[in-house]
């Protein structure tokens, strides 16, 4: 007995012993290694982007009613890394420069046809019909906030996916009626990613239409505005479709305010960058004769 | 060797072979039971005696049906025991207590009473009045990983006779039972016995063999070396049935 | 014959509630579901279908889980505990003994399913409109047709396959990857040169296509119900493997010696 106690009292000091040491080591090899940041970034490292951008298409999948558009075979030209949920965000914003979108395409191209009677007999047992949610879906009632679970999961995993967050905030606050909402997931997201153009412009969009404080939504444009020269402007390949719906938006709050001149400096800016200028021109020409 | 037949053929061993296929190629196959011959008859007690490895083990599975004869054939009632119809009027008592362990004794005969077509009402009656026989009644309800071994041996018993078979097959029916329990056993065997069932067993316990059976047989190197009552091979050969054992099995492993 | 196999197959049912494995499986399911679904997404009640999906995904992987390891460990089990032997000495063939087998894990699997479904339907209803139950129904017993295919390849498996836990593996290797690409294999021959495209093809054709079973997205995104010939049609082409796997199956263990 007394031998079995003093063979286990000496274990225990060795397994102490080496413990002190090794945690001596693990604190020298700590300090030379990067700061690491939230447990996901501990645990999974570079891989929990690869499962954002899962969790990210899934909230897609989620907008068709679990309709997979690639088990069909058809809408090749998928828009690149968003899908329709993120390009109906977009379909918004062009409503007023432009007609169809590239979406609209997609949406009515038929599926393919089956190669064999598997095939065919297996489409009895998954979504097979391309639907919204926002156009009611199978239920016929609007289920939009369905996506937002995988939106969450998506940003969670991948803050620094700055789509999730604006596409997120445009059915929050568009959609659902959750403004105070989609401005706090946006906050969020400009803390994982201060001064992004993008975050800055959906909060001015917040600012303007829900609170209808047309003061902070202008700074929060003209912060933009500055963030997306600094960031985008010395790319090779800036983001112009972002450049242009800060002019466009940044025009049409100053017309609100009364501030005509600079309505019309952010039109001569936007006109510039349209596809449709010949618009532009006009909306410069309407507020010209409304000055007079 | 030639046996007598003077009733009824209620099992029925006819050239019978087994044999096991070699371990490698260069190896001849394992011959357990070299052409057995042999006729039990009705109201029959036989012991079926022999060392380790005569081959008694493997005739009791072909019997069974766990094992295919290699040439030859076996039959119980005139059915051959390829076909399960064979064991409808058997009963089997193993050497181990292989019973499933998450069932209580009741839910062990009744699964067992189930499979040979026995309606409620019957299996009712006879697992009562078996519990009795067995003395298992007070702890019939507990799980059978519960039991002592003996109380496992006992179940065992129950079970063999769920059907009130016509023919019981026991593999080593008192193997490590105490005293008391091995007693148990013989007058469970002689009071088949009175019934006119046939019980076809092997046993080491040579007392006991003397003590109940009819007839009994010696196997060694997979054939059999001797065949008659207890009482004609005592006289034949002027000694005990242990030590006829120990000779036959001297003689049969003695160089020729 | 059939008072055998239910006999059989209702002394496995009762081994299966009398091991804990069920009901720790059970726990857990129910426990990362809960978790699940305290979670806060904006303030927001009325979320619903993710709550489905996961659940559902816990369901597969819980069912999937219970079918394989109950019905790789039949007969082995029953010959290393050796209660094989008292009972194939009783009048009952080697095959009743099998059928006894599979309608006891499969049953086993269907009450399982049962439990976990009914904790479904009632932690969706919390936040549903309606109840869904045909659409539950559907899904359950299409799900349960499915657990027969792979018990029945499983008990196969056992007398083919050396131990019970390389028969799980690959059981389990093989139910995934059919679920996750079976459907996808005659693009792939399409896009091979011969002779790999003939062989990926007879692959195609002979594997049992279990997404025919698998109406998780219909029961999440609330589609009408499936219908029911195609239903109907399922279960018989489900039948059909059954009984090939269990055909083969009782082939190779009339033959086997137990000793």
């Amino acid at each position: 007995m007394r031998r079995s106690v003093l063979i286990l009292g000496l274990l225990l000091a060795s397994c102490f012993s080496v413990a002190l040491r090794l945690d001596h080591l693990l604190q020298i090899w700590a300090k030379d290694m990067p700061k690491k940041g939230s447990l996901m970034e501990v645990i999974m490292g570079d891989s929990r982007r690869l499962l954002g951008d899962y969790f990210f298409a899934k909230a897609d999948i989620y907008f068709h009613s679990g309709y997979y558009i690639s088990r069909f075979g058809g809408a090749k030209e998928h828009h690149e890394g968003s899908g329709h949920m993120a390009g109906a965000t977009e379909e918004h914003e062009h409503e007023d420069h432009a007609g169809h979108t590239d979406h609209e395409e997609e949406e009515h191209a038929a599926p393919d046809a089956p190669k064999d009677w598997i095939e065919a007999f297996g489409r009895k047992f998954y979504p097979s019909e391309h639907t919204h949610l926002d156009e009611g879906g199978p239920n016929k009632h609007d289920a939009v906030q369905e996506i937002l679970p995988w939106l969450k999961f998506s940003a969670d995993l991948d803050p620094n996916r700055i789509e999730t967050y604006t596409v997120s905030a445009y059915w929050l606050s568009q959609r659902l009626h959750k403004p105070k909402e989609a401005e706090a997931f946006l906050r969020e997201g400009l803390g994982a990613n201060p001064g992004n153009p993008s975050i800055l412009f959906e909060l001015s969009r917040i600012a303007a239409s829900n609170d209808k404080d047309l003061d902070h939504a202008v700074n929060l444009l003209e912060l933009a505005l500055a963030k997306w020269k600094e960031q985008e402007g010395p790319k090779k390949e800036p983001n112009t479709f972002l450049l242009e719906q800060i002019y466009g938006n940044l025009a049409k709050l100053e017309t609100e305010r009364g501030k005509s001149e600079k309505a019309i400096e952010y039109l001569k800016q936007l006109k510039s960058l349209s596809p449709h200028p010949e618009a532009v021109e006009k909306q410069i020409e309407d507020l010209e004769q409304k000055k007079k | 060797m030639k046996d007598a037949t003077s009733s009824k053929a209620v099992i029925v061993f006819d050239h019978l072979r087994v044999s096991y296929p070699a371990r490698s190629r260069s190896a001849e196959p394992k011959v357990a039971v070299k052409g057995l011959n042999l006729t039990i008859n009705e109201g029959e007690v036989f012991g079926f005696l022999g060392p380790n490895g005569a081959g008694k083990t493997s005739t009791m599975n072909v019997l069974l049906g766990f094992l295919r004869p290699t040439s030859g054939t076996a039959r119980i009632n005139g059915i051959d025991i390829s076909d399960p119809r064979s064991r409808q009027a058997l009963g089997y008592l193993p050497e181990l207590t292989y019973y499933y362990k998450f069932l209580n004794a009741i839910e062990l005969l009744h699964f067992y009473g189930t499979l040979f077509g026995m309606d409620s009402a019957a299996r009712e009656k006879r697992i009562d009045e078996l519990l009795k026989l067995v003395e298992l009644s007070e702890a019939a309800k507990r799980p059978i990983r519960t039991y002592s071994k003996g109380m496992q041996q006992r179940v065992g018993i129950a079970q063999a006779l769920i059907n009130d078979p016509k023919v019981l097959i026991m593999d080593e029916p008192t193997s490590g039972l105490d005293p008391l329990g091995r007693n148990k056993v013989r007058s469970i065997i002689e009071r088949l016995k009175d019934q006119g069932k046939t019980v076809f067993f092997s046993s080491h316990e040579l007392g006991e063999v003397e003590t109940v059976c009819d007839r009994v047989s010696i196997l060694s190197g997979g054939e059999m070396k001797v065949l008659g009552t207890v009482d004609e091979l005592m006289s034949e050969h002027q000694c005990t049935l242990e030590q006829l054992f120990i000779k036959v099995v001297a003689d049969d492993m003695a160089p020729a | 014959m059939f008072s055998r196999i239910n006999a059989i197959a209702g002394v496995t049912i009762k081994e299966l509630y009398r091991r804990k494995d069920f009901y720790v499986i059970f726990v857990f399911t129910v426990l990362i579901a809960l978790i699940f679904a305290s979670i806060n997404f904006f303030n927001d009640t009325n979320i619903v279908r993710y709550l489905k999906e996961i659940t559902l995904l816990l369901i597969w992987i819980a069912s999937l889980t219970i079918a394989i390891s109950t019905a790789a460990r039949q007969i082995p089990a029953e010959k290393e505990s050796r209660t094989i032997f008292p009972l194939l000495a009783k009048p009952i063939t080697r095959t009743e003994f099998l059928l006894g087998k599979f309608l006891g894990s499969w049953l086993a699997c269907g009450i399982a399913l049962l439990v976990l479904y009914g904790f479904l339907a009632l932690l969706a209803r919390t936040r549903d409109d309606s109840w869904h139950l045909l659409n539950y129904f559907q899904a359950a017993s299409l799900h349960w047709v499915m657990l027969g295919i792979i018990v029945a390849f499983v008990i196969f498996g056992s007398l083919v396959f050396a131990a019970p836990s390389s028969n799980g593996t690959i059981t389990f290797i093989l139910a995934v990857g059919i679920l996750l690409l079976g459907r996808h294999l005659n693009s792939v021959a399409l896009g091979l040169s011969e002779p790999g495209r003939t062989i990926v093809y007879t692959i195609y054709y002979l594997i049992p296509h279990l997404e025919f079973f698998d109406l998780r997205d219909l029961l999440v995104h609330s589609w009408p119900l499936v219908a029911w010939g195609t239903w109907a049609l399922a279960i018989v082409y489900a039948a059909l493997y059954v009984a090939v796997f269990l055909t083969a199956a009782s082939l190779v263990f009339r033959k086997k010696p137990l000793i």
